[in-house]
């Protein structure tokens, strides 16, 4: 009791200096826990974006490999090209051209190489690898070509397309349709395996006006809409999910059909130890093919999203580091200043019989309220901090690369050209900055470590320090 | 109660030695008031020290009821001074954010002593130099013999052998300084204490029962024993 009477009237004396030092420890806790908040709500936004794009359970991500250069000369089996050439625009497949002028194609095509079906269940078998499912990503383009097309001002519109996922119901609890909730309707069940049935997102089915029991074309073929999906905020989703064995069915890739093929592979490691040793097997056996894990996913989206992450990472965290090292530096400047000027006092107590531990002890005790203090105020600053953050930072976007699968091939006096028309796919996640638990508990330690440093500057020399040189000392 | 023998204090300035106490031989009996004058700077407060165990001595022994003061670990020094000694200084030395009441409680503090006993002995102290309603006061609202009559209480509540005052009368007014000097002397006669006092006052120097005069370190007593404790008080020299 007594010790805190005492520790409680010297601070009062000081009460300048007291809230000087707490306030200075307040700045450097409550920036701490602003840019922990800050780099949370980045962590938690790239989670939000990968797991849409690869699912919840999804620890490793296969898919084949980018298809080269197109090459000239034969496309492949019932590949549909467009032939621009004196003569107009036609379009071609197995040989076959016909006049393009006010055609619609409609093309369900994929961006990646395929990988056989049968490497899933190789990939299955792997040490550490608890699940495996195969998927098909692919994009439905529908392109309605100008009547005069091929003649000059007729040039080639922008394809109209929406992305299609084609999904293992074997393995329901992998891939991009495991992170979403159905809203209305149902998800596949088995004996939907081969029916064309399809459950779209929310946020396309509001577009498109599209409910449960609407139909809707996928590669000239009409699929029932049996549920609607919503994927967590942030994400970039497939516009609609149809059963794996259907995509397959209807899909070309690069190298022609896709029947017996997925494009991607969705795998869960046993645990997060084994990840890496799975993506190292993986890569053996799938040597041509691209093997992805969330981190290796969190590095290849660009953006403002990537670009806070590094803010927050890098700059957030030196920055709280040098304050809280100024607050660390001020704070016991100050407590050895104002100890300095209390030597005579300290002095008189070791003459009364006072240890000198127990003046160490009251120094410090001092100290840490300071610290305690500033800490306190420094999680409400970083509170206040992180809630304006979430107000006023804009929302990040993530870029990432997609193509539409379409390829075109122009034909002309100077040979033949043909490109696969790409674009890059933006997705706005709002940043909500969120103060953890563990990051409270940071602040208080970093805070009492904070007066406890001082608190140990200010006091080790009184503690040495004789009571006939402590009391000879003119104040 | 105390036996100095051979004591010397030597502090360095600088590349010089300078002996503040040099071969110091004395013995205190228990219940004695020995008065130390002696010019500024010739060892009066050095001498204090030591006997308070403030200090230790370069050289030589401090005996305090047999046990040497130069040679027991500092945490037994420590306990010496909480549980034997009061001290008195000129500036009073009152911790300035504690009231009257807590400042002489702080001198029980390193004893152990319960809470409801602490606050019992501190108000009678606080009563016995005349300042029970003065506890919650703190030092900065009392006037200079106030505050040394704090100290005197602050000295006393744990009931030590030894009073040890430096100069505890030169920082007050003559008719406060008078107030002082009486109520030392009162207390002296009736706790039967040993009290050493500094002072430059010879007008409270030849209260004592011996007078001792330090001069460029050295101590000589220049008036032997006259009376003991309840005894008449001398008449001042004119």
């Amino acid at each position: 009791m007594f010790y805190v009477t005492y520790l409680r009237r010297e601070l009062r004396r000081r009460m300048r200096q007291a809230i000087f030092i707490a306030l200075g420890l307040a700045l450097g806790v409550g920036l701490v826990v602003t840019v922990n908040a800050a780099s949370a709500g980045v962590k938690k936004a790239q989670a939000a974006v990968l797991s849409s794009l690869y699912g919840v359970g999804t620890d490793v991500t296969v898919t084949g490999s980018s298809p080269g250069p197109p090459k000239t000369g034969r496309p492949p089996k019932n590949a549909q090209t467009f032939q621009v050439g004196p003569g107009g625009a036609q379009i071609c497949s197995n040989g076959k051209c016909h006049s393009a002028a006010g055609q619609t194609v409609d093309n369900l095509g994929s961006q990646y190489n395929a990988i056989n079906a049968s490497e899933v269940a190789a990939v299955a078998r792997l040490h550490g690898v608890s699940a495996a499912a195969g998927g098909l990503t692919l994009t439905d383009n529908q392109i309605t070509l100008p009547k005069n097309f091929g003649q000059p001002g007729g040039s080639l519109p922008q394809p109209k397309g929406f992305n299609v996922d084609g999904v293992d119901i074997a393995h329901a609890s992998l891939g991009p349709l495991s992170a979403g909730t159905i809203k209305s309707g149902h998800s596949f069940t088995a004996a939907e395996a081969n029916s064309d049935v399809a459950v779209v997102d929310s946020g396309y089915a509001k577009a498109n006006s599209l409910k449960v029991g609407s139909t809707i074309t996928i590669d000239k073929t009409r699929f029932k809409v049996i549920g609607i999906v919503t994927q967590p905020q942030g994400g970039s989703p497939p516009d609609v999910y149809i059963p794996l064995e259907r995509a397959q069915a209807l899909g070309t890739g690069p190298g022609g059909s896709l029947k017996g093929k997925v494009n991607t592979i969705y795998v869960s490691a046993a645990s997060a130890a084994d990840i890496p040793a799975v993506q190292q097997e993986i890569k053996k056996l799938l040597p041509g093919d691209t093997v992805t894990t969330a981190s290796s996913l969190a590095s290849q989206v660009t953006g403002s999203l990537s670009s806070t992450a590094k803010l927050a990472n890098d700059l957030g965290k030196w920055l709280s580091v040098l304050v809280l090292i100024a607050a660390f530096a001020v704070a016991s400047l100050l407590t050895i200043s104002a100890v300095s000027r209390r030597v005579r006092e300290f002095g008189t107590l070791k003459a009364l019989g006072w240890r000198s531990r127990r003046i160490v002890a009251q120094v410090l005790g001092e100290s840490v309220t300071l610290g305690i203090i500033g800490g306190a105020v420094g999680v409400g600053l970083g509170f206040a901090g992180a809630a304006l953050i979430t107000r006023i930072a804009p929302k990040l976007s993530a870029i990432y690369a997609t193509a539409t699968g379409q390829r075109v091939e122009t034909a002309g006096p100077g040979g033949s050209q043909s490109f696969t028309p790409t674009a890059s796919h933006t997705v706005s996640v709002p940043l909500h900055a969120t103060v953890t638990v563990g990051v409270i508990v940071l602040a208080v330690v970093l805070a009492v470590a904070g007066g406890l440093l001082a608190g140990t500057f200010g006091s080790w020399r009184i503690g040495r320090l004789r009571p006939a040189a402590a009391l000879a000392r003119v104040e | 109660m105390y036996k100095l023998t051979g004591v010397s204090k030597l502090y360095q300035k600088g590349r010089r030695t300078v002996p503040a106490v040099r071969d110091l031989d004395l013995v205190i009996p228990g219940g004695e008031w020995l008065a130390v004058q002696g010019r500024t700077g010739h060892g009066k407060t050095t001498l204090l020290q030591l006997l308070g165990g403030l200090d230790r001595p370069t050289s030589g022994s401090v005996e305090f009821d047999g046990q040497d003061l130069a040679r027991l670990p500092e945490t037994q020094v420590t306990r010496v001074r909480a549980d034997s000694f009061g001290f008195i200084f000129q500036t009073f030395n009152l911790v300035p954010t504690l009231s009257a009441a807590e400042n002489v409680e702080a001198a029980l503090i390193p004893l152990g002593t319960g809470r409801a006993e602490r606050h019992r002995r501190v108000a009678a102290a606080l009563e016995s130099v005349g300042l029970g309603d003065r506890a919650r006061h703190l030092p900065g609202e009392l006037s200079g013999g106030q505050q040394q009559r704090v100290a005197i209480a602050r000295a006393l509540v744990k009931e030590p052998k030894v009073l040890l005052a430096d100069e505890p009368t030169g920082n007050l007014d003559e008719a406060t300084r008078d107030e002082i000097i009486a109520l030392l002397e009162k207390l002296w006669r009736d706790l039967g204490l040993t009290l050493v006092l500094v002072t430059h006052d010879s007008s409270l120097a030849c209260r004592a029962q011996r007078v001792g005069v330090m001069s460029k370190g050295r101590l000589t007593i220049r008036q032997e024993a006259r009376r003991a404790p309840g005894g008449e008080s001398p008449a001042e020299p004119g």
